[in-house]
Protein backbone atom coordinates (compact mmCIF):
# COMPACT_ATOMS: atom_id res chain seq x y z
CA UNK A 1 0.00 0.00 0.00
CA UNK A 2 2.81 1.97 1.09
CA UNK A 3 4.51 2.36 -2.81
CA UNK A 4 0.98 3.07 -4.26
CA UNK A 5 1.02 6.29 -2.09
CA UNK A 6 3.93 7.56 -2.26
CA UNK A 7 3.40 6.92 -6.10
CA UNK A 8 0.30 8.82 -6.34
CA UNK A 9 2.01 11.69 -3.62
CA UNK A 10 4.49 12.32 -5.66
CA UNK A 11 1.68 12.90 -9.01
CA UNK A 12 0.06 14.98 -6.86
CA UNK A 13 3.35 17.48 -6.19
CA UNK A 14 4.13 17.58 -9.72
CA UNK A 15 0.50 18.64 -10.52
CA UNK A 16 0.55 21.35 -7.72
CA UNK A 17 3.81 22.41 -9.35
CA UNK A 18 2.53 22.58 -12.57
CA UNK A 19 -0.71 24.34 -11.34
CA UNK A 20 1.42 27.15 -9.36
CA UNK A 21 3.70 27.64 -12.35
CA UNK A 22 2.07 27.10 -15.89
CA UNK A 23 -1.57 26.30 -14.98
CA UNK A 24 -3.13 28.80 -12.72
CA UNK A 25 -6.74 28.15 -13.37
CA UNK A 26 -6.54 24.12 -12.88
CA UNK A 27 -6.37 22.94 -9.67
CA UNK A 28 -2.99 20.93 -8.79
CA UNK A 29 -4.70 17.62 -8.58
CA UNK A 30 -6.42 17.47 -11.51
CA UNK A 31 -3.29 18.22 -12.93
CA UNK A 32 -1.92 15.10 -11.35
CA UNK A 33 -4.75 12.94 -12.00
CA UNK A 34 -4.20 13.58 -15.42
CA UNK A 35 -0.61 12.84 -15.32
CA UNK A 36 -1.28 9.94 -13.69
CA UNK A 37 -3.61 8.51 -16.14
CA UNK A 38 -0.49 9.43 -19.00
CA UNK A 39 1.50 7.63 -16.77
CA UNK A 40 -0.78 4.46 -16.43
CA UNK A 41 -1.34 4.67 -20.23
CA UNK A 42 2.12 4.70 -21.18
CA UNK A 43 3.47 2.13 -18.38
CA UNK A 44 0.72 -0.58 -18.37
CA UNK A 45 -1.00 -2.18 -15.78
CA UNK A 46 -2.51 -0.78 -11.82
CA UNK A 47 0.31 -1.46 -9.37
CA UNK A 48 -1.20 -3.03 -6.85
CA UNK A 49 -0.77 -1.14 -4.23
CA UNK A 50 -1.90 1.74 -6.00
CA UNK A 51 -5.10 -0.19 -6.86
CA UNK A 52 -5.32 -1.19 -2.93
CA UNK A 53 -4.79 3.30 -2.02
CA UNK A 54 -7.05 3.88 -4.99
CA UNK A 55 -10.20 1.28 -3.99
CA UNK A 56 -10.12 2.51 -0.61
CA UNK A 57 -10.51 6.23 -1.44
CA UNK A 58 -13.11 5.75 -3.80
CA UNK A 59 -14.95 3.55 -1.12
CA UNK A 60 -14.95 6.42 1.16
CA UNK A 61 -14.25 9.40 -0.52
CA UNK A 62 -17.51 10.78 0.99
CA UNK A 63 -15.38 10.70 4.47
CA UNK A 64 -13.46 13.57 3.32
CA UNK A 65 -15.79 15.68 2.67
CA UNK A 66 -17.68 15.86 5.84
CA UNK A 67 -15.35 18.82 7.33
CA UNK A 68 -16.01 21.14 4.29
CA UNK A 69 -19.86 19.92 3.95
CA UNK A 70 -20.47 20.66 7.56
CA UNK A 71 -19.36 24.41 7.04
CA UNK A 72 -23.33 24.16 5.71
CA UNK A 73 -24.16 25.54 9.26
CA UNK A 74 -22.78 28.72 8.44
CA UNK A 75 -24.95 29.00 5.38
CA UNK A 76 -28.34 27.71 7.29
CA UNK A 77 -30.36 31.49 7.33
CA UNK A 78 -29.24 31.98 3.34
CA UNK A 79 -30.22 28.63 2.85
CA UNK A 80 -34.03 28.37 3.91
CA UNK A 81 -34.26 32.53 3.08
CA UNK A 82 -33.40 30.73 -1.02
CA UNK A 83 -34.90 27.02 0.14
CA UNK A 84 -37.34 26.60 -2.72
CA UNK A 85 -34.80 28.08 -5.36
CA UNK A 86 -32.15 25.91 -3.88
CA UNK A 87 -34.09 22.63 -4.11
CA UNK A 88 -35.83 23.45 -7.17
CA UNK A 89 -32.79 24.11 -8.68
CA UNK A 90 -30.73 21.14 -7.93
CA UNK A 91 -33.88 18.83 -8.22
CA UNK A 92 -34.97 19.59 -11.64
CA UNK A 93 -31.05 19.97 -12.77
CA UNK A 94 -30.24 16.40 -11.95
CA UNK A 95 -32.83 14.80 -13.98
CA UNK A 96 -32.13 17.13 -17.07
CA UNK A 97 -28.61 16.27 -16.49
CA UNK A 98 -29.40 12.34 -16.68
CA UNK A 99 -32.11 12.67 -19.48
CA UNK A 100 -29.79 14.51 -21.74
CA UNK A 101 -26.83 12.85 -21.36
CA UNK A 102 -28.84 9.25 -21.85
CA UNK A 103 -30.50 10.35 -24.82
CA UNK A 104 -27.48 12.34 -26.33
CA UNK A 105 -25.85 8.20 -25.81
CA UNK A 106 -28.43 6.68 -27.46
CA UNK A 107 -28.99 9.07 -30.25
CA UNK A 108 -24.95 8.85 -30.89
CA UNK A 109 -24.14 5.14 -30.28
CA UNK A 110 -23.45 3.25 -33.67
CA UNK A 111 -25.18 0.19 -31.80
CA UNK A 112 -28.18 2.12 -30.75
CA UNK A 113 -29.75 1.14 -27.45
CA UNK A 114 -29.22 -2.80 -27.36
CA UNK A 115 -26.88 -4.19 -24.80
CA UNK B 1 -17.16 22.30 41.58
CA UNK B 2 -14.18 20.97 42.55
CA UNK B 3 -15.40 17.73 41.69
CA UNK B 4 -15.84 18.62 38.06
CA UNK B 5 -12.97 19.94 37.58
CA UNK B 6 -10.68 17.25 36.28
CA UNK B 7 -13.20 16.42 33.86
CA UNK B 8 -12.98 19.77 32.81
CA UNK B 9 -9.39 19.79 32.83
CA UNK B 10 -9.27 16.83 30.16
CA UNK B 11 -12.24 18.91 28.44
CA UNK B 12 -10.04 21.73 27.90
CA UNK B 13 -6.74 19.44 26.92
CA UNK B 14 -8.82 17.71 24.22
CA UNK B 15 -10.73 20.74 22.38
CA UNK B 16 -7.30 22.10 21.93
CA UNK B 17 -5.69 19.48 19.76
CA UNK B 18 -6.88 18.11 16.74
CA UNK B 19 -7.85 14.77 17.96
CA UNK B 20 -11.39 15.69 19.10
CA UNK B 21 -12.36 16.90 15.73
CA UNK B 22 -10.81 14.13 13.82
CA UNK B 23 -12.81 11.60 16.47
CA UNK B 24 -15.71 13.54 15.76
CA UNK B 25 -15.24 13.38 12.08
CA UNK B 26 -14.64 9.77 11.66
CA UNK B 27 -17.53 8.20 14.51
CA UNK B 28 -19.82 10.54 12.58
CA UNK B 29 -18.71 9.44 9.20
CA UNK B 30 -18.38 5.68 10.64
CA UNK B 31 -21.82 5.74 12.27
CA UNK B 32 -23.22 7.08 8.66
CA UNK B 33 -21.49 4.01 6.98
CA UNK B 34 -22.84 1.42 8.92
CA UNK B 35 -26.54 2.70 8.47
CA UNK B 36 -25.86 2.92 4.73
CA UNK B 37 -24.72 -1.12 4.38
CA UNK B 38 -27.76 -1.72 6.51
CA UNK B 39 -30.30 -0.36 4.43
CA UNK B 40 -28.96 -2.30 1.52
CA UNK B 41 -26.99 1.17 0.23
CA UNK B 42 -30.23 2.77 0.21
CA UNK B 43 -29.01 6.07 -1.47
CA UNK B 44 -31.78 8.09 0.90
CA UNK B 45 -29.77 6.91 4.13
CA UNK B 46 -26.37 8.56 2.51
CA UNK B 47 -23.42 8.33 4.96
CA UNK B 48 -21.95 11.73 3.94
CA UNK B 49 -25.46 13.89 4.88
CA UNK B 50 -25.63 11.59 7.83
CA UNK B 51 -22.15 12.42 9.07
CA UNK B 52 -22.64 15.84 8.66
CA UNK B 53 -25.69 15.86 10.90
CA UNK B 54 -23.78 14.07 12.97
CA UNK B 55 -21.25 16.15 13.40
CA UNK B 56 -23.49 19.48 13.16
CA UNK B 57 -25.64 18.40 16.10
CA UNK B 58 -22.38 18.26 18.17
CA UNK B 59 -20.64 21.26 17.12
CA UNK B 60 -24.26 22.74 18.83
CA UNK B 61 -23.91 20.79 22.07
CA UNK B 62 -20.26 21.55 22.58
CA UNK B 63 -20.68 24.92 21.61
CA UNK B 64 -17.76 24.70 19.86
CA UNK B 65 -17.36 27.12 16.90
CA UNK B 66 -16.82 25.82 12.90
CA UNK B 67 -13.45 27.50 12.73
CA UNK B 68 -12.06 25.25 15.31
CA UNK B 69 -13.69 22.38 14.59
CA UNK B 70 -11.77 22.67 10.75
CA UNK B 71 -8.56 23.75 12.22
CA UNK B 72 -8.25 19.82 13.64
CA UNK B 73 -10.82 18.10 10.76
CA UNK B 74 -8.35 19.65 7.95
CA UNK B 75 -6.26 16.89 8.65
CA UNK B 76 -8.69 14.37 6.91
CA UNK B 77 -10.06 17.49 4.05
CA UNK B 78 -6.25 17.50 2.63
CA UNK B 79 -6.39 13.97 1.24
CA UNK B 80 -9.33 15.08 -1.08
CA UNK B 81 -6.85 16.47 -3.43
CA UNK B 82 -4.64 12.74 -2.82
CA UNK B 83 -8.05 11.06 -3.26
CA UNK B 84 -8.45 13.44 -6.32
CA UNK B 85 -4.93 12.30 -8.38
CA UNK B 86 -5.83 8.85 -7.49
CA UNK B 87 -9.41 8.61 -9.56
CA UNK B 88 -7.20 8.06 -12.59
CA UNK B 89 -7.25 4.31 -11.72
CA UNK B 90 -10.75 4.45 -12.13
CA UNK B 91 -10.47 6.36 -15.20
CA UNK B 92 -7.92 4.46 -16.51
CA UNK B 93 -9.58 1.29 -15.95
CA UNK B 94 -13.01 2.48 -17.48
CA UNK B 95 -10.79 3.37 -20.71
CA UNK B 96 -9.53 0.26 -21.45
CA UNK B 97 -13.13 -1.62 -22.48
CA UNK B 98 -14.08 1.15 -24.34
CA UNK B 99 -14.62 -0.95 -27.91
CA UNK B 100 -15.97 2.31 -30.36
CA UNK B 101 -17.77 4.28 -27.89
CA UNK B 102 -15.38 6.86 -27.47
CA UNK B 103 -17.18 9.41 -29.72
CA UNK B 104 -20.88 9.17 -28.17
CA UNK B 105 -19.46 8.87 -24.87
CA UNK B 106 -17.96 11.73 -25.03
CA UNK B 107 -20.38 13.64 -26.77
CA UNK B 108 -22.77 12.81 -24.46
CA UNK B 109 -20.34 14.20 -21.55
CA UNK B 110 -20.04 17.39 -22.73
CA UNK B 111 -23.94 17.54 -23.47
CA UNK B 112 -24.39 16.74 -20.07
CA UNK B 113 -22.08 18.58 -18.17
CA UNK B 114 -23.67 21.75 -19.93
CA UNK B 115 -27.09 21.00 -19.31
CA UNK B 116 -26.08 20.26 -15.25
CA UNK B 117 -24.51 24.06 -15.36
CA UNK B 118 -26.82 26.24 -17.26
CA UNK B 119 -30.61 23.96 -15.51
CA UNK B 120 -29.03 24.64 -12.02
CA UNK B 121 -28.24 28.43 -12.69
CA UNK B 122 -30.40 29.19 -14.40
CA UNK B 123 -33.21 27.83 -12.25
CA UNK B 124 -31.33 29.14 -9.32
CA UNK B 125 -31.09 32.60 -10.87
CA UNK B 126 -34.72 32.49 -12.26
CA UNK B 127 -36.11 31.70 -8.35
CA UNK B 128 -34.28 34.68 -6.90
CA UNK B 129 -31.55 33.02 -5.36
CA UNK B 130 -28.56 34.74 -4.55
CA UNK B 131 -25.31 35.03 -5.92
CA UNK B 132 -23.48 33.13 -3.50
CA UNK B 133 -25.53 29.83 -3.81
CA UNK B 134 -25.97 30.64 -7.32
CA UNK B 135 -22.57 30.42 -8.00
CA UNK B 136 -22.30 27.53 -5.85
CA UNK B 137 -24.33 25.61 -8.38
CA UNK B 138 -21.93 26.00 -11.60
CA UNK B 139 -19.99 22.61 -10.48
CA UNK B 140 -22.16 20.94 -8.60
CA UNK B 141 -22.61 17.85 -10.88
CA UNK B 142 -18.53 17.91 -10.74
CA UNK B 143 -17.62 15.04 -8.12
CA UNK B 144 -17.01 16.65 -5.03
CA UNK B 145 -13.38 16.84 -4.50
CA UNK B 146 -12.75 18.60 -7.82
CA UNK B 147 -16.29 20.79 -7.72
CA UNK B 148 -15.07 22.26 -4.43
CA UNK B 149 -11.45 22.85 -6.10
CA UNK B 150 -12.92 24.78 -9.03
CA UNK B 151 -15.64 26.67 -7.18
CA UNK B 152 -12.32 28.05 -4.69
CA UNK B 153 -10.53 29.48 -7.61
CA UNK B 154 -13.63 31.21 -9.35
CA UNK B 155 -14.21 32.61 -6.05
CA UNK B 156 -17.09 30.54 -4.69
CA UNK B 157 -18.26 28.60 -1.48
CA UNK B 158 -16.47 25.62 -1.74
CA UNK B 159 -18.67 24.47 1.45
CA UNK B 160 -22.10 25.34 -0.26
CA UNK B 161 -20.51 23.54 -3.55
CA UNK B 162 -19.88 20.34 -1.27
CA UNK B 163 -23.09 20.62 -0.03
CA UNK B 164 -24.87 20.94 -3.41
CA UNK B 165 -22.51 18.21 -4.98
CA UNK B 166 -23.59 16.08 -2.01
CA UNK B 167 -27.55 16.55 -2.60
CA UNK B 168 -27.24 16.42 -6.51
CA UNK B 169 -25.75 13.01 -6.19
CA UNK B 170 -28.09 11.81 -3.07
CA UNK B 171 -31.07 13.18 -6.00
CA UNK B 172 -29.32 11.84 -8.78
CA UNK B 173 -28.66 8.13 -7.24
CA UNK B 174 -32.59 8.01 -6.08
CA UNK B 175 -34.07 9.31 -9.11
CA UNK B 176 -31.77 7.92 -12.31
CA UNK B 177 -33.96 4.79 -12.40
CA UNK B 178 -37.00 6.56 -12.92
CA UNK B 179 -35.73 8.91 -15.68
CA UNK B 180 -33.86 6.38 -17.53
CA UNK B 181 -36.98 3.89 -17.51
CA UNK B 182 -38.76 6.80 -18.46
CA UNK B 183 -36.45 7.05 -21.68
CA UNK B 184 -36.33 3.45 -22.22
CA UNK B 185 -32.77 2.99 -22.08
CA UNK B 186 -31.84 -0.67 -21.87
CA UNK B 187 -28.01 -0.60 -22.23
CA UNK B 188 -26.34 -0.61 -18.80
CA UNK B 189 -23.15 1.05 -20.15
CA UNK B 190 -24.99 3.53 -21.30
CA UNK B 191 -27.05 3.81 -18.06
CA UNK B 192 -24.35 3.79 -15.72
CA UNK B 193 -22.52 7.04 -17.85
CA UNK B 194 -25.52 9.04 -17.62
CA UNK B 195 -25.46 8.31 -13.97
CA UNK B 196 -22.08 9.02 -13.39
CA UNK B 197 -22.45 12.41 -15.42
CA UNK B 198 -25.26 13.68 -13.50
CA UNK B 199 -24.37 12.11 -9.64
CA UNK B 200 -20.90 11.50 -9.60
CA UNK B 201 -19.54 9.23 -6.38
CA UNK B 202 -23.00 8.47 -4.88
CA UNK B 203 -24.65 7.85 -7.87
CA UNK B 204 -21.32 5.63 -8.78
CA UNK B 205 -21.73 3.49 -5.85
CA UNK B 206 -25.73 3.28 -6.72
CA UNK B 207 -24.45 1.98 -10.30
CA UNK B 208 -21.89 -0.57 -9.25
CA UNK B 209 -24.58 -1.96 -6.84
CA UNK B 210 -27.11 -2.26 -9.26
CA UNK B 211 -25.15 -3.92 -12.19
CA UNK B 212 -20.80 -4.04 -12.12
CA UNK B 213 -20.72 -2.58 -16.38
CA UNK B 214 -23.03 0.51 -15.28
CA UNK B 215 -20.34 0.77 -12.22
CA UNK B 216 -17.57 0.99 -14.48
CA UNK B 217 -18.92 3.24 -16.67
CA UNK B 218 -20.50 5.49 -13.77
CA UNK B 219 -16.92 5.96 -12.46
CA UNK B 220 -15.73 6.56 -16.15
CA UNK B 221 -18.20 9.33 -16.04
CA UNK B 222 -17.68 10.48 -12.67
CA UNK B 223 -13.90 10.98 -13.72
CA UNK B 224 -13.90 12.35 -17.38
CA UNK B 225 -16.19 14.77 -16.04
CA UNK B 226 -13.97 15.86 -13.51
CA UNK B 227 -11.30 16.73 -15.61
CA UNK B 228 -13.56 18.69 -17.85
CA UNK B 229 -15.33 20.62 -15.30
CA UNK B 230 -12.08 21.49 -13.73
CA UNK B 231 -10.61 22.38 -17.39
CA UNK B 232 -13.44 23.21 -18.85
CA UNK B 233 -15.79 25.56 -16.20
CA UNK B 234 -13.56 28.43 -15.29
CA UNK B 235 -13.12 28.98 -19.44
CA UNK B 236 -17.00 29.14 -19.56
CA UNK B 237 -16.90 31.11 -16.42
CA UNK B 238 -17.50 34.21 -18.27
CA UNK B 239 -20.74 33.07 -20.10
CA UNK B 240 -22.39 31.45 -17.78
CA UNK B 241 -25.36 34.23 -16.92
CA UNK B 242 -25.37 36.11 -13.78
CA UNK B 243 -21.83 36.06 -13.19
Amino acid sequence: MIPGLVHILLWQGVGEMVSHFILPHIPGPVIGLVLLLGFLALRGPVPDSMALVSDAFSQHLGLLFVPAATGVILFLPQLQQHAWAVVFALFSSVILTIAVTAAALKLTSPEGNSE
Amino acid sequence: MNKSLPIHEIWVYLSGSPLLALILTLTAYQIGYVLYMRSQRNPIVNPVAIAVVIVAVCLQLLDMPYTKYFEGAQFVHFLLGTATVSLAVPIYRGLSGLKGRVVPLLLALVAGGLTSIFSAVGIAHWLGADQAIVGAMVSKSVTAPIAMGVAERLGYSPTLTAVFAVVTGILGAILARFVLDGLGMKAWWQRGFAIGVAAHGIGTSRAFSVHPEAGTYSSLAMGLHGILGAVAIPMLAGYIPTF
